[in-house]
């Protein structure tokens, strides 16, 4: 006799006899909730840029913090559960600021989405006397970095599944997104253009208008490390994709 | 209390009494040298106490990788208790992080492990050689409780003190005018080792028997060996 | 009182940390600052009954092995008929030196050992690279927590046909040679042994064991706490076999001519 669905979505330890776990399978649903986010390597450099939900006049939209310096050679953009994405983007830290004490070195992109990947599918994780955690994470990161002088991007999802990209897009509009990118990325682009692409994709996708005040990008190349975009660049940037 | 401090009779000269030191010298020397592209580096093979020779024929020079090599001396059981726990981590670096260790990584992870012991040390000498991430030669060099000094030649150990002033004086050209300061070729910096050993072979009684000399280039690891004298 | 707060000089600053002082982290300035009431444990760090040295030699094949059957309590000659050498199984030989209590204390864990791998019975026997290995751990991290098993222990054997032999202290410092004596055989027989391998020349078995006899008797006549009755342990490949007890035969005519005393 099958359970229904709905009895195997209680703990976060259990296989429905399909062989599925429900609670990460909602979670990575609770992505699709979130704000888009959209990373894209290119040879130059690695670009991401989301959008930010301005849900009052009231808010204050620099404190919508979405895309975060990990180190100085990796940045992450994350869609989700802000309050999630803090304690994973914390590890994040720590882990880069222990790497570089242990062994004096940028600690490699991929270690570094190991590393909180590890941390994501701890929820069920009761090895050390404590109890599992009550839920997964509900959040997707994507992690832009330079290795070795050379771009990465890295996408993780709530299941703790890591992997390597070209172009990724997360959050509620990341079907069309990806779709967009997927026309659009060619691999001898540079930074600039992936900035207009993905700015150009947020466009597409996002059901407020695109202006300055609810977008953040940050391009990182081997040159300069993390940067974010200024107001009046990202501006620019868009005054651009008006015309 | 009962101890040999209350029972002054039983203290009767001739009777051996024993107190445990957990640190014992075993001697030996280390020296390394790094050129533009290549790192020489070299340890002498007599392991001692005191005035007894355990073996003559005692490799001191640990591969760590395909590009670096450390050169561990003085507690003979630290050296081994260390050098097994680098090699350890350096597998478990490799199988987390993909990728071997790179020169500088060991150099630091080195001086932690070592200050991590800052209370009960680890007694013992090191001098770690090897190429950078460039392919240039380094050559790092510590203290018993972890410090780390790069450098471009180094000289440690027993006779340490001994070869030091040599290698300024003729790798380093220390306080000499009218010298060109030309880069050492590898050749010439195996030379001025090996004579370093012979005399400081000459002096420490803890050095001697033999040297092993590893050449790290490009290409690989290259041992040599070279006799010293053996009393 | 503390260096720095001498007559002359006076102190840097009032209701402060001392210079020089002794100093606990903050927010452990309770019970950790007062004088301790525990003065601490004393051990009894020195070797109670002690066996003397212990020879072995690499052969063309095999190692051997051996030792004196005596187990000395200070200068006393108190047990003069326990075996020193062991075979551990076929492959695997030890001899043992220092506190003989310490050895079998560590020799009780390596005979649970070989029932544990005779149960497995999937043929699989401690190597002597093995039991070496773990010697050199077991007594690093004895002597490293201060309580050192008080031994010298020289493990040989065969493995992969290869001859193996090294030496394990109570340090934990070990080492591998073609020649190893433990105790006043470091003085007495080592260069005996040394003379012979330094020639480069190939050893038999038979001139192993006799080189090793005549480090015996060596070892018997110069060193007060040998005795005349010895052991050897011989491995080759084929097998691990006890030889013995042999005794010096003494010869004590050289006495008679020594005058003056």
């Amino acid at each position: 006799m099958f359970l229904t669905r709905s009895e195997y979505d209680r703990g976060v330890n259990t296989f429905s006899p399909e062989g599925r776990l429900f609670q990460v399978e909602y979670a990575i649903e609770a992505i699709k909730l979130g704000s888009t986010a959209i990373g894209i390597r290119t040879p130059g450099g690695v670009v991401l840029a989301v959008e930010k939900r301005i849900t009052s006049p009231l808010m204050e939209p620099t404190t919508v913090e979405k895309i975060v310096e990990v180190d100085r050679h990796i940045g992450c953009a994350t869609s989700g559960l802000m309050a999630d994405a803090r304690t994973l983007i914390d590890r994040a830290r720590v882990e880069c600021q222990n790497h570089w004490f242990n062994y004096n070195e940028p600690m490699s992109i991929e270690s570094c989405a190991q590393a909180v990947s590890s941390l994501a599918i701890g929820f069920s994780d009761s090895s050390d006397g404590g109890s599992a955690m009550s839920r997964p994470f509900g959040v997707a990161i994507l992690f832009a970095g330079i290795e070795n002088g050379a771009p990465e991007l890295w996408h993780m999802d709530p299941s703790g599944t890591y992997m390597k990209f070209l172009a990724k897009a997360i959050g509620s509009g990341s079907e069309g997104a990806q779709q967009n990118l997927q026309d659009n990325y060619s691999p001898d682009m540079t930074v600039d253009d992936a900035v207009e692409l993905a700015l150009n994709t947020l466009k597409q996708v996002m059901e407020e208008k695109l202006n300055s005040t609810n977008v953040e990008v940050m391009k990182i190349t081997p040159e300069k490390l993390f940067e974010m975009y200024p107001k009046t660049e990202v501006e620019a940037v868009i005054s651009k994709l008006q015309q | 209390m009962i101890s040999a401090e209350n029972f002054p009779e039983y203290n009767v000269p001739g009777v051996v009494k024993h107190d445990f030191h957990p640190y014992e010298s075993n001697g030996g020397s280390v020296v390394a040298i790094a050129g533009d592209d290549y790192a020489v580096i070299a340890a002498d093979t007599r392991l001692s106490s005191g005035y007894s020779i355990h073996t003559r024929k005692q490799n001191k020079l640990f591969k760590l990788s395909g590009t670096t090599v450390l050169g561990s001396t003085g507690c003979w059981c630290d050296t081994l208790a260390l050098t097994s726990l680098i090699s350890a981590r350096m597998k478990m670096y490799h199988y987390l992080h993909q990728k071997v260790m790179p020169t500088n990584a060991i150099s630091q992870m080195l001086s932690i492990i070592m200050y991590h012991k800052r209370f009960f040390p680890y007694y013992v000498s090191n001098i770690l050689a090897g190429l950078d991430a460039d392919g240039k030669g380094v050559v790092y060099s510590y203290d018993p409780i972890g410090h780390c000094e790069l450098a471009s030649y180094r000289a440690g150990g027993s006779a340490g003190a001994l070869l030091q002033p040599v290698l300024d004086n003729q790798i380093g050209l220390k306080n000499q005018e009218n010298v060109a300061k030309d880069p050492i070729p590898k050749e010439k910096a195996i030379s001025v080792i090996v004579d370093t050993f012979i005399s400081a072979a000459e002096r420490d009684i803890y050095t001697g028997d033999g040297v092993i000399i590893n050449v790290i280039t490009k290409d690989g690891i290259e041992t040599r060996n070279v006799s010293l004298r053996k009393d | 009182m503390l260096p720095f707060n001498n007559g002359f000089a006076s102190p840097l600053w009032h209701n402060g940390p001392i210079p020089g002082g002794l100093y606990n982290f903050p927010g452990h300035n309770g019970p950790a600052s007062q004088p301790k009431k525990d003065y601490g444990v004393q051990r009894a760090s020195q070797p109670i009954t002690t066996g003397t040295s212990v020879v072995g030699l690499k052969f063309d094949g095999g190692v051997v092995i051996a030792a004196d059957n005596l187990v000395s309590y200070g200068s006393m000659a108190r047990f003069q008929d326990v075996q020193r050498v062991f075979n551990i199984n076929n492959k695997t030989v030890v001899g043992a030196g220092g506190d003989f209590a310490d050895f079998q204390c560590i020799k009780r864990y390596i005979d649970q050992k070989i029932i544990d791998d005779m149960c497995y019975a999937d043929e699989y026997e401690m190597k002597p690279k093995s039991l070496y290995n773990w010697l050199t751990r077991i007594l690093y991290t004895k002597r490293s927590k201060f309580e050192p098993l008080w031994v010298d222990i020289v493990v040989g054997g065969v493995e992969d046909g290869v001859p193996f032999l090294g030496h394990v202290d109570l340090r934990g410092r070990s080492y591998q040679d073609d020649v190893i004596a433990t105790g006043f055989g470091k003085h007495l027989a080592l260069p005996l042994l040394r003379e012979r391998t330094e020639t480069g020349k190939p050893i038999g078995r038979d001139e192993a064991i006799a080189l090793v006899k005549k480090c015996m008797e060596v070892l018997f006549y110069r060193d007060c706490r040998a005795s005349p009755n010895f052991t050897i342990s011989v491995c080759t490949k084929e097998k691990a076999e006890i030889l013995g007890p042999f005794k010096v035969s003494q010869n004590w005519e050289l006495a008679k001519s020594v005058e003056g005393y």
